[in-house]
């Protein structure tokens, strides 16, 4: 029933982009969309096809207009040009005190996920969990 | 406005008067100034202070004593002004500078005042006239000494403030030495989470039944353990600046054949290169390369950790390793060029700190990796008796990193290991 749900994840890092999208299908059955090109992900939120978005802070390579963006900058751009609720969750090896609080508020994300994430079925919880919370709004897709 | 001779003979009282009193005893006095040198200059040297001041032996007692008469004339001639304030306050610096104690001019000036109020009984018999001399010349010396002791404190006072502000450089060399490490503990911190987020999961994903097939699980596993060798090899960063900081990085220096480091590093680089479609370009082939002094191992730790950096900050185009002797400084000199970011003239030097690393791509982004390689590579080299720098490539774009090591049986090979006292950095042999 998950596959009808897209997860986006945004990853620099080719090996663990590549655990989440195995992590999030088989653990969760959910379909993946892994990019770091922004205007390609942008066009996928904008269209509605992407359910939550898993995004890591630090990016390399994607830029937006011109310049690097990070996870951060992501996160609200997402947020601003959903057309319904957009869950995200954070994924970051920035784990230092303060570093969780700090990022939750200037990304506007709904949650944080601290690097090393090795738990399939506690990933795709807590992507059911984001989910569920904004299913109301997205009324019965199931 | 008043000078401080102003203020200070307001203060003690010491008028024109006391001036003239002086000057009419100057005649008078002159015949006890050989004495008063004598006497002086039998007591002060046993000062437990006055061994900073007498340095120079019985020459110097010599012209001291002609001193301590001159000015002792100029006391009773009455010149007490801005010249006369300036030479005792220099006097007084000087002290200070030496380390002189307070203590020792105020028991010094206590001798002239002790011998000079003798001599004074000996001239005037009459109570009354000896009186009104002694209490100008009282004053005089208090001048002298009140000159003194100000510029004690002057000087004491501007030492505390250059040690303050020496204090507060440090400091705040101290709070960014602080900070840099506080960015380099989160940047590990983020560098060695990210091959564990590999490892840990692909390994759980097997354990928990997640993958495909055997043929899938394989290939999880491969990824896991490239990651572990990744992390492997952040940890072998951090333990070999962890030991050079410490002084216990162990050399093994014997004669090394350069070529043979290059054929068994080059091929390592070759593959990263093949990754991003770079050409490794060897220019070194087929010449003839003698033996150097160096640790094998760091010898191709450094020459690997360039190719590396070579190749990681180019995106397209050929990274090229040179090779050559200099005759004449007795070292060879190892080269690696690349067409790739370059790194911005000012940055230059500070890359070969540690924790450092040159932030920016195009975009001022941060690169993956420890900032830890060039600084380690610089140590390795200085401590094999070499150099490490580097600067633009031929065409102006790119990077071009050189270091040299002293050629086997060479001076600069003796002088780099007599030099460093190798006894400890050899203690591995």
């Amino acid at each position: 029933m998950n596959a009808s749900r897209t997860i986006l994840v945004v990853e620099d890092n080719a090996l663990v982009a590549k655990f989440y999208r195995l992590a999030l299908e088989r653990a969760g059955g959910f379909a993946c969309m892994l990019s770091e090109d922004v205007s390609e992900i942008l066009a996928a939120v904008k269209a509605g096809r992407i359910d939550l978005a898993i995004l890591d802070v630090s990016l390399g390579q994607s830029e937006w207009e011109g310049h690097p963006i990070d996870g951060i900058d992501l996160a609200r751009l997402l947020k601003q040009h959903a057309p319904r609720r957009l869950p995200i969750l954070l994924a970051t090896a920035h784990a230092m005190a303060g570093d969780r609080e700090r990022l939750l508020a200037a990304s506007g994300a709904d949650d944080y996920l601290e690097k090393p994430v090795f738990d399939a079925s506690l990933l795709v919880e807590k992507v059911q969990h984001l989910l569920g919370a904004s299913g109301k709004v997205q009324g019965p897709t199931e | 406005m008043e000078t401080f001779i102003q203020e200070m003979k307001r203060y003690l009282g010491f008028h024109e008067a006391d001036e003239q009193l002086l000057r009419q005893l100057s005649p008078r006095m002159d015949k006890y100034l050989p004495e008063l040198a004598e006497r002086f200059y039998s007591q002060i040297p046993h000062h437990p202070n006055a061994f900073r001041v007498f340095t120079g032996g019985e020459a110097q007692i010599a012209r001291l004593k002609q001193t301590l008469q001159h000015w002792a004339r100029g006391l009773f001639n009455g010149a007490y002004d801005e010249a006369y304030a300036e030479e005792r306050y220099q006097i007084g610096y000087r002290h200070v500078r030496i380390g002189l104690e307070q203590k020792y001019v105020i028991s010094a000036m206590g001798v002239v005042r002790a011998y000079l109020s003798e001599c004074l009984l000996l001239e005037f018999p009459a109570s009354d006239e000896r009186l009104r001399y002694t209490r100008s010349l009282s004053r005089a010396l208090d001048l002298d000494l009140n000159l003194m002791c100000e510029s004690y404190m002057h000087a004491t006072l501007e030492n505390l403030r250059r040690l303050n502000e020496q204090l507060e450089r440090a400091n705040q060399e101290l709070a960014h030495a602080s900070r840099v490490k506080d960015e380099f503990v989160a940047h590990i911190s983020h560098e060695l989470r990210t091959p564990l987020n590999s490892i840990l999961g692909f390994i759980k994903l097997i354990l928990d039944g997640l993958g495909k097939d055997r043929g899938e699980e394989h290939e999880l596993l491969r990824d896991a353990f490239s990651s572990g060798q990744h992390l492997l090899s952040i940890v072998n960063d951090l333990l070999d600046i962890a030991r050079i900081e410490a002084g216990q990085m162990a050399l093994h220096i014997e004669e090394v054949d350069p070529r043979h480091v290059l054929d068994s590093t080059l091929p390592l680089a070759a593959v990263q290169a093949a990754s991003k479609n770079l050409k490794l370009r060897d220019a070194t082939l087929g010449t003839a390369l003698p033996l150097v002094e160096a640790d094998e191992v760091r010898f191709r730790e450094v020459l690997l950790n360039l190719l590396s950096n070579a190749v990681k900050f180019t995106a397209q185009g050929l990274v090229t390793v040179r090779a050559g002797v200099d005759n004449v400084s007795g070292f060879l000199r190892l080269e690696v060029e690349d067409t790739g970011v370059g790194i911005p003239a000012e940055q230059r030097v500070i890359v070969f700190e540690k924790f450092v690393q040159a932030t920016t791509d195009v975009k001022g982004r941060r690169y993956e990796g420890t900032g830890l390689g060039l600084a380690i590579s610089r140590k390795l080299v200085e401590m094999m008796g070499g150099q490490i720098s580097l600067g633009t490539g031929a065409d102006g774009r790119g990077t071009l990193v050189w270091f040299t090591l002293p050629l086997a049986g060479s001076d600069s090979s003796r002088k780099a290991s007599a030099s460093k006292g190798t006894s400890r950095i050899r203690a591995g042999q």
